[in-house]
């Protein structure tokens, strides 16, 4: 291992060991417990592994790579441009030195609790590159998985777009209902050059059992498009964190969000943008559903720091309760440091309207199609951000599942 | 004379607790077009929100018999797929729902099989034509931003799409200008035929210039108070609602 790897390793480590404990009381931290996501590292005993998990498909994709509770392994590669690099990330440390260094660490500091315990304690993950100009036109998609065969898990993933590229990343967190917690810690570092295009997926789609933290940071440069959409479906605890940096001026940033949560699923998402540079633009949407006995947390902020003027950010988030029981918060929050901005910020908590539900029905649709109509028509004005378009199938699919009533054992 | 499609009996009916029907008696043959008209409040829409199994309206007493089965023993989903259907005067806008896919889930289900997407295509282009929908219309969402006139075409294409054995059309003449009042008349006069009864409700008997109705029924105060042939339609049209107690007019307001 070269030794700014170790000497960052250590340095993590060191910080994680000398970070007051996170308490719970913290501002940032008053909705998720810490140690529900096993924020102070201790060690986690594994539930057993519990089958295979579904990990898709890798049908139209560029590049594949699937990381069995974290451990390296190698990338299928089924067709990339010239100069492309997809690679497992432990292996790219050596492999491709430079560009990693320059890079790793550079979106998430070592200095806060998850980006420690990240820094400190990943084996595999994601390495994409994109030269200059280079486009890859289909998908690039990694999978981590948990198979119940270790306690706690790390998934790491880097990509670098340089100037002109264009690429779609696909970061999926997938597992079978486990019998037990396993603590899930990922950091994706997204670094988008001048004229660059990304859209970055991350598909949480975990079983029961799973426990995530999850921290996703893009800088967008001059002119880029970035796209970060989140689609939380699965897992017990998630606690989603993107940040994006918006540092060069003429940049269009957004963060997108899409979640159904049900049974006692716990999600919450912390959601930034920061204007380092002028003349951008942002935009938070986050857009949900809940069941059962579920609760979600939307924290939105909007930072303009000085010397940010002709900024236009906008935050929304929009929650959709299907039952009593279920509970959602929203806290959109600006911070606002320049003059001649153009701002707004908007958080809501709604039910499903028994009227569309009627005519839905009144039309011969069984109550829980009509349902899902109206879930996925409540979520259809963030797919229309998306150019992805297989999510839309892929979320027609996961809502049907959660509104269908489960069948009792007998 | 055909079997009944639809048979009421004794039929009550309460919203929040207020009996609203208090026992109505309606019979309509198969192939019939009834009108159903009256004063505001006398309970015409309650009989069709109740019909069409609406969870608000409480049905107290009284059955309903439709094409030989118990209609208020379904959902109302099972209604629609049992060949009921109702025109909504008040149509809502659902967001996110294309019309196209929605026109495709309601005929799926009503239909029981997967229609193809070239049939499906093809009917919704005839009856688009018919009822001079704006076919511009299908990627917007259901009735999102149509007019009034607009989202009543849309409730009457539905039904020629779903093709029902029975169909009630709350007050689809309300709001409309007489151009599309000819337009969603041409529509239902199309569908009529000896597998559709039909229970045209309203307050004015403008329609009824453009839809001849076979049986004109007066409600008031929640009880069917008068049955006639369409002269009834043509004596309401002179003397309003005034011998029932209220003094409305039945002929609409500049027509």
């Amino acid at each position: 291992m070269a030794s700014w790897v170790a000497e960052t390793r250590d340095e993590a480590e060191r910080n994680l060991a000398s970070l007051p404990a996170l308490t719970g009381q913290e501002e940032d931290w008053r909705f998720t417990k810490p140690a529900s996501l096993g924020m102070d590292g201790a060690p986690l005993d594994a539930p057993g592994p519990s089958g295979s998990p579904r990990v898709g498909d890798e049908a139209g994709r560029a590049a594949w790579l699937v990381l069995d509770d974290g451990r390296p392994a190698a990338p299928n590669v089924v067709d990339l441009p010239d100069g492309v690099i997809v690679a497992e990330l432990s292996d790219a440390l050596t492999a491709h030195e430079d560009l990693v260094r320059a890079h790793l660490n550079s979106l998430v500091g070592i200095d806060s609790h998850a980006g420690a315990l990240n820094a400190a304690r990943w084996d595999g993950g994601l390495f994409v590159y994109v030269p200059r100009g280079v486009h890859v036109e289909r998908p690039i998609e990694a999978v981590l998985t948990a198979t119940g065969a270790e306690g706690r898990i790390y998934g790491r993933t880097l990509v670098v777009l340089e100037e002109g590229a264009k690429a779609t990343v696909i970061d999926r967190y997938v597992s079978p209902d486990l019998g037990g917690t396993v603590q899930a810690s990922t950091v994706a570092e997204l670094v988008v050059a001048q004229g660059a295009e990304l859209e970055h997926m991350t598909s949480v789609s975990w079983g029961s059992g799973v426990h995530h933290h999850a921290t996703i940071a893009a800088a967008a440069g001059r002119d880029s498009k970035v796209r970060s959409v989140v689609v939380t479906l699965g897992g017990d605890v998630v606690r989603v964190e993107p940040t994006l940096r918006v540092v060069g001026p003429g940049a269009d940033a957004r963060a997108l969000g899409l979640f159904f949560a049900s049974d006692d699923q716990h999600f919450e998402h912390r959601v930034v943008s920061v204007h380092e540079a002028p003349d951008s633009y942002s935009n938070l949407l986050y857009k949900g559903a809940l069941k059962d006995t579920s609760r979600t947390v939307f924290y939105g902020n909007l930072i303009v720091p000085p010397g940010a003027p002709h900024t236009d950010a906008y935050q929304t988030n929009r929650n959709l309760i299907l039952n009593d029981g279920a509970s959602a918060e929203t806290i959109p929050f600006l911070e606002i440091e320049t003059a001649e901005v153009k701002c707004s910020h908007a958080g809501a908590v709604g039910r499903v309207d028994d009227e569309h539900l009627f005519y839905l029905r009144s039309r011969g649709v069984p109550e829980v199609e009509a349902k899902q109509l109206i879930v996925l028509g409540f979520l259809q004005e963030v797919l229309e951000m998306v150019a992805l378009e297989e999510l839309r199938e892929e979320l027609h699919e996961a809502i049907a599942a959660k509104l269908t009533p489960k069948v009792a054992a007998s | 004379m055909a079997d009944p499609i639809l048979d009421i009996a004794g039929l009550k009916v309460a919203v929040d607790g207020k009996e609203i029907l208090k026992g109505v008696d309606l019979r309509i043959p198969q192939g019939e077009v009834h009108a159903l008209m009256g004063p505001n409040g006398s309970g015409k829409s309650t009989l069709a929100y109740a019909l069409a199994g609406h969870p608000r309206y409480d049905v107290t007493g009284g059955t309903v018999t439709f094409n030989g089965e118990d209609l208020l023993d379904m959902d109302p989903d099972e209604r629609a797929r049992a060949g009921f259907f109702l025109a909504m005067q008040y149509p809502v806008e659902v967001p996110g729902v294309s019309v196209l896919n929605f026109l495709r889930t309601s005929m799926n289900a009503t239909r029981g099989e997967e229609i193809s997407p070239r049939d499906f295509m093809k009917a919704f282009k005839e009856n688009s034509a018919l009822l001079e929908f704006d076919s511009s219309f299908t990627d917007r969402y259901l009735n999102e931003g149509f007019s009034g006139g607009e989202k009543k075409r849309h409730e009457i294409l539905q039904m020629a799409m779903l093709r029902p054995k029975f169909a009630v059309l709350d007050e689809t003449d309300s709001g409309l200008d007489v151009d599309a009042l000819k337009v969603v008349s041409k529509g239902v006069n199309a569908l009529r035929g000896p597998d559709l009864g039909c229970l045209l409700i309203t307050h004015y008997t403008r329609i009824l210039r453009y839809i001849a109705p076979d049986v004109v029924h007066v409600m008031f105060e929640g009880r069917i108070a008068r049955t006639g042939g369409p002269e009834l339609a043509d004596h309401l049209e002179e003397n309003g609602y005034v011998e029932f107690g209220a003094s409305e007019m039945a002929s609409a307001p500049g027509a």
